[in-house]
């Protein structure tokens, strides 16, 4: 089947994106008046990369439904490279937010419901690759992990509605039904890093997959000529 | 906070994100590259042991 969009372009678009929005977000949006002030910025990447990061745990979700119902080993392997992003992505939030959470709130972590929730998700998903590596037969390595996906996408909208239905936490909700709480330019800045992360995110999605196939057709030529 | 003192905090978190991205995009296209260098020596292996039996099937 004839990609729509080559992969150079998918980077290329991600790249443009990324770099457009944390221009705006640096040099057109303004330094937050609340107490975060300038530590806000880490706003502009921090944001899109965990909201990518849930994304790809939603593609893996629907990954392993759909290997469940065909059986069929690409759904598989799309779930484990989208699993193995949104990891990588949801360490990156991690990692930035407890910065943010140093120089906004003055301490590197805080037990509240936003980031509870987020630091499970990093845990059942870091088990998913526990899994994976313990079972050896691989229609079998693939059902157990489609199970386990399935049940570990539980965490994604608990964490993506924790600050809504509890909003005593520290953490913010960005976007409610009441608006997005900030100014159109910062909105705007945010806005077009969402895209850019996205578009990297496709754009390492097809990469991973295409790594994965590259691993089969080794494994299926070594075999073929004998070790 | 002063911008001079969220400079720190920011600038660490951007250089996190994008060490970590540039990295991992550098590391993955060299995998493909090997990857596909290996598979192009493997079939081109495959093709040479089938030529002889190819050719002994013709005789």
């Amino acid at each position: 089947m004839k990609k729509l969009v080559s992969a150079p372009a998918l980077f290329i678009g991600a790249g443009a994106f990324l770099i457009v929005g944390l221009m705006l977000g640096f040099w057109w949006a303004p330094v937050d008046s609340s107490s975060m002030g300038f530590s806000q910025k880490i706003f502009y990447y921090h944001a899109p990369i965990a909201e990518t990061s849930l994304v790809a745990f939603g593609v893996a979700f629907v990954a392993a439904i759909m290997y469940l119902r065909t059986q069929d080993l690409r759904w598989d392997r799309l779930g484990y490279v989208s699993i193995r992003l949104g990891l990588l992505f949801a360490i990156l939030v991690m990692i930035t937010g407890m910065i943010w959470g140093k120089a906004s709130w003055g301490t590197w972590w805080a037990w509240e419901p936003r980031l509870t929730t987020f630091l499970l998700v990093c845990f059942l998903y870091a088990a998913y690759w526990v899994l994976r590596s313990v079972v050896d037969e691989e229609q079998r390595r693939a059902t157990y992990a489609a199970v386990f996906a399935i049940i570990a996408f539980i965490d994604v909208p608990i964490t993506w509605f924790a600050t809504r239905l509890m909003p005593e936490g520290l953490h913010p909700a960005v976007i409610t039904s009441g608006g997005t709480g900030m100014e159109s330019s910062m909105f705007a800045s945010f806005m077009i890093s969402m895209v850019g992360m996205t578009l990297l995110l496709a754009a390492l999605i097809r990469r991973d997959l295409q790594i994965e196939t590259l691993k089969d057709q080794v494994t299926d030529l070594k075999t073929s000529l004998g070790g | 906070m002063t911008i001079e003192e969220g400079v720190k905090y920011v600038a660490a978190a951007y250089a996190i994100i994008l060490a970590v991205l540039v990295i991992y995009y550098f590391m993955s296209a060299r995998r493909v590259a090997v990857l596909q260098r290996d598979v192009d020596l493997l079939e081109e292996e495959a093709k040479r042991r089938q030529a002889p039996a190819g050719e002994a099937g013709a005789e």
